[in-house]
Order: structure tokens, then sequence, then C-alpha cells
């Protein structure tokens, strides 16, 4: 009886022993967490591979509506990086003293589409003024973002109400969480139409895109990245490399424009 | 402040519109469910039994998605509907108010079969004797004497369909005005800065909601039990 209590005994001391050294190991390799617009996820996981191959730093992302990160961050969310969708949500995290200033620099762009399930009988079209998007939606809805928040769905409202047929829009359109939700009901064969970014439509297969909203429809989209006002010395290192020739050809490779300079 | 804006008001509304049709849809199937289970022995009873019982015990979000794949516009009762009888389910508050009836389905079936169980059968025999038939005794003694239970399980499936999140969600999305109930508005609203004020009023609205059911099921279930057992 006495033996068995023993050996037990060693055995949780040498279990404890093995648990409390794993965490000191781990924590010798640092971690940077990111916050980035959902529309980032394909290219960013990339770019955050070969940071991590190249500073042996590791990269969590969380990628979700750029409104939804905000506010995660405004709720004390331990983010590092934010980056933002569009420049509205950038300058409330300025404005509410999330990020920090100095450190904010506008990193990519994109292009607003038109989108259709892949065997979809919709055809081409040029989007322009008084463009018939209510018929060509037929019975069936055109789904993006909410449009009172997420930046895909205030970039699509503003190049609507532009193009004079909002109102006539406004009833088929179903709004989601993020742009990539959206993207994933139209690849269903869910919604008739979505309207994304271009940089979503490439990476999903099961979408075609019917045609482009001109670039003068909406203000430009612009992707701004920032350090936050918690975060860690080492996240510049991140910064600094999303600011890269080697981030740089990835985010082209997934049809971002690159609009940073990198710092010489 | 207290006021509901026009967006919340629609969330209030249709939340209420699915629950109720849910429930009401789901009442007569649960009924006979019920019954089957309380009355009858045959092959697969226990089968049936855990089928039944599966939206409670899976993950919300497993039941949205096996709905999805199944009622969705590609699934393959979906098409059918669609294409045959013009009833579409994707996108659809009829989606949602599938969704909350298949996950408040058990919570209403569990009170009625307990209920009939606990039923005397020498009073449905009497009955019979007396030349009622089957539908009669059914109609004029088993079911008020379940009333009690009948009404329990109302109530649960109600409130587990006003508060239907997950499945409902998977399933038919988050469209404002068509599939967004309250628990998905405070949902959205809790993820857009300065949006907490409305989570807010509405949660309150649902508690409100939700008390107001309770008191009701509790006044009818007493009233129930006073008429048919003289307390």
């Amino acid at each position: 009886m006495r033996d068995r209590v023993g050996s037990i005994a060693c055995g949780a001391i040498v279990a404890l022993a093995i648990l409390a050294a794993r965490p000191a190991a781990i924590a010798q390799q640092t971690t940077v967490t990111a916050f980035a617009a959902a529309s980032l996820k394909n290219a960013l996981d990339d770019v955050d591979q070969t940071f991590t191959q190249n500073s042996g730093m590791r990269v969590v992302a969380s990628y979700a509506a750029s409104s939804a990160m905000i506010k995660q961050i405004e709720n004390g969310a331990p983010a590092d990086v934010f980056a933002s969708a569009d420049l509205d949500w950038m300058d409330y995290g300025a404005q509410h003293k999330l990020i920090r200033e100095d450190t904010r620099v506008n990193l990519l762009g994109n292009e607003l589409v038109l989108i259709a399930p892949k065997d979809s009988n919709v055809a081409r079209a040029e989007i322009g003024p008084g463009f018939d998007l209510a018929g060509l939606a037929g019975n069936g809805r055109i789904v993006t973002g909410d449009v009172r928040a997420v930046p895909v769905g205030k970039y699509a409202k503003v190049a609507l109400e532009k193009l004079g047929i909002w109102g006539a829009v406004s009833p088929k359109v179903a709004m989601t969480e993020n742009v990539r939700a959206a993207l994933t009901l139209v690849a269903r064969g869910e919604a008739a139409l979505g309207i994304v970014y271009a940089t979503d439509a490439k990476a999903e297969p099961n979408v075609k895109v019917i045609g482009v909203f001109p670039a003068d429809s909406h203000p430009p989209i612009v992707y701004p990245v920032a350090l936050t006002m918690t975060a860690k010395p080492v996240a510049s290192q991140y910064l600094t490399f999303l600011r890269s020739p080697a981030a740089q050809a990835l985010f082209e490779k997934y049809g971002f424009m690159f609009l940073a300079k990198t710092p010489s | 402040m207290l006021s509901l804006s026009p967006d919340e008001w629609v969330a209030v509304r249709l939340s209420l519109k699915i629950a109720l049709v849910a429930t009401a849809v789901a009442l007569p199937f649960g009924v006979a469910v019920a019954w089957l289970l309380a009355r009858k022995q045959f092959w697969g009873k226990t089968l049936l039994d855990g089928l039944l019982h599966l939206p409670l015990v899976l993950p919300p979000v497993v039941t949205g998605y096996l709905l999805l794949i199944s009622f969705g516009r590609r699934g393959p009762i979906g098409a059918f509907l669609a294409d045959h009888l013009g009833i579409v389910f994707s996108f659809r508050w009829t989606g949602a108010a599938l969704a909350c009836g298949v996950m408040g389905f058990p919570l209403l079936v569990r009170p009625i079969r307990l209920a009939i169980e606990a039923i005397d059968r020498k009073l449905e025999d009497a009955a019979a004797t007396l030349g009622a038939d089957r539908l009669w005794v059914f109609l004029t003694v088993t079911l008020p004497l379940a009333m009690p239970g009948l009404i329990a399980g109302l109530v649960l499936c109600f409130a587990k369909a006003l508060g239907e999140f997950g499945a409902t969600i998977t399933f038919v999305s988050n469209i404002p005005g068509e599939t967004q109930t309250i628990s998905a508005a405070i949902y959205t609203f809790v993820q857009i800065p300065g949006g907490d004020a409305a989570a807010g009023r509405l949660a309150l609205v649902a508690i409100a909601i939700s008390l107001a059911a309770l008191i009701a099921a509790e006044w009818l279930a007493r009233r129930a039990g006073t008429r048919f057992h003289g307390e």
C-alpha cells in the first residue's frame, strides 16, 4: 500500500516537472498576434509562414470583418498588429487611441467586383451608371458584407449609390458579417450574385467575375496596417516585413496592389 | 435610449414570427410522435427516440450544417422542394423556422410523452368500452389529461425557437429583415463599434418576452391542472 502511494507520488512529481518545463520552452518562441481583415486570409497566411521561416517568430492571425476586429481591440483583445480593409476603421482606432499612429502605413489596394456562382448563366457585363443589377439578380439575392459596418459592404453601398441604383438594389441585398461569408454563399450557389473584392474572387474557384465596379464609384480601397498600443516591441519587425519585397511578391501573387514603399 | 430603432423592431417581429410558426408547425408532429413513443411498441422505437433527441445533443452548428446540405438550394430535399413545390428555405425566414422547429422538437416531445405515459390507461379503456373510437378517446380523454405536459412542451419549444442561434446562422446566415432574429441581431451589434446600446435594448426585449411566455405558461398549466385534476 505504501509502495503504491510512493510510486503514484513520484509519477505525479515527474509529470508536474514535465508540464512546468513546457511553458518555459514555448515562451522562448515569441508570438506576434495579428488581427486582419477577412479578405487578407490567403495572402497573409503565406506571408506569415515566410516571416516565421525568416525570423523564427510565430504569427497567430485572427481574421474577421475589420469592424469586429477593432471592436475586439477596443475591448482589450491582445493584438499586436491591426490590418484593416478600409481607412475608416483605422481612423476609429486612431481616435480611440487603440493604434500607434506613428506606425500606421497604407499597405495594399484592391478592387470591388461583382461575382456569380461558377455555373451561373449570368454573362459578363460592363458596370456603369444605371446598371440594371436588380434585374440581373432576378429572384435571387445579391450578397455582400453588412453595409453598416463591414468595409466591403460600405464600399458596395457607396458604389451602388454613386451609380444611382441603390434604391432598386437594396431590397435584394443580403448582408453577411464579413466578405468571406458572402463569397462562400455565392460559391455554394445559395446567392445569385455577390459583391466582394477582386482578390476574394481570385481565391475562390467556384465563383466567376461578372464585372468590375469603376474605381471612381467608391473611395479607393486601401488596407492600412499599424501596431496597436499594446504591441510587443518585436512586432515592429513583423510590420517591417509586411513592407518588404518578399511580402510584396506574395501579396501581388494574390491580386493585391502593393502601396507601401519599402523603408530605405 | 430605450426605444427601438426600425432595424431592431424588424428583428423582434421576425423572431416572434419564426418562433410561432416553428412551434405551430411542430405541434401536430410533436403530439403524434409523443403518443407513438408513449403508447406503442414497434421495431426501431429506440432508434426513433435516439434520432429525436439528436438535435438536443449535437452542437447546434452541426445541426445547421446538416440542414444546409440537405435543405439548401443544392441539397437533395431543398432542390426538390424548390423545383416542384416552390418552397425555398435558403436565405428565407422559412429556413430559420425549419431550423428552430428542428432544434425545439425534442423539447416539445418529451413533456408531452411523459404526460401521456402518466395517464391511467384504465380511463382510456373505460372510454373505449363506453363506445368511443380511438380518435375520440384521444381527443376527449388523453389530450385534455396531457394538457399540462402539452403546455410545458409548447413553452419550451417556443423559448428554444425564440433563442435559437447556432443552427439558424449556419443554415440561413444572418440577413437583416429575413433571417436576423433577436439573437443574431445582438450578435451583429456586439461586433459593431458603438452597437452595444442596441444589443442591450434587444437583450431586454428578449428577457421581457421570455418572462411573459413563462408566466403565461405557468398560469395556463395551473388552470388546466385544476380543471382536469380537481386540485
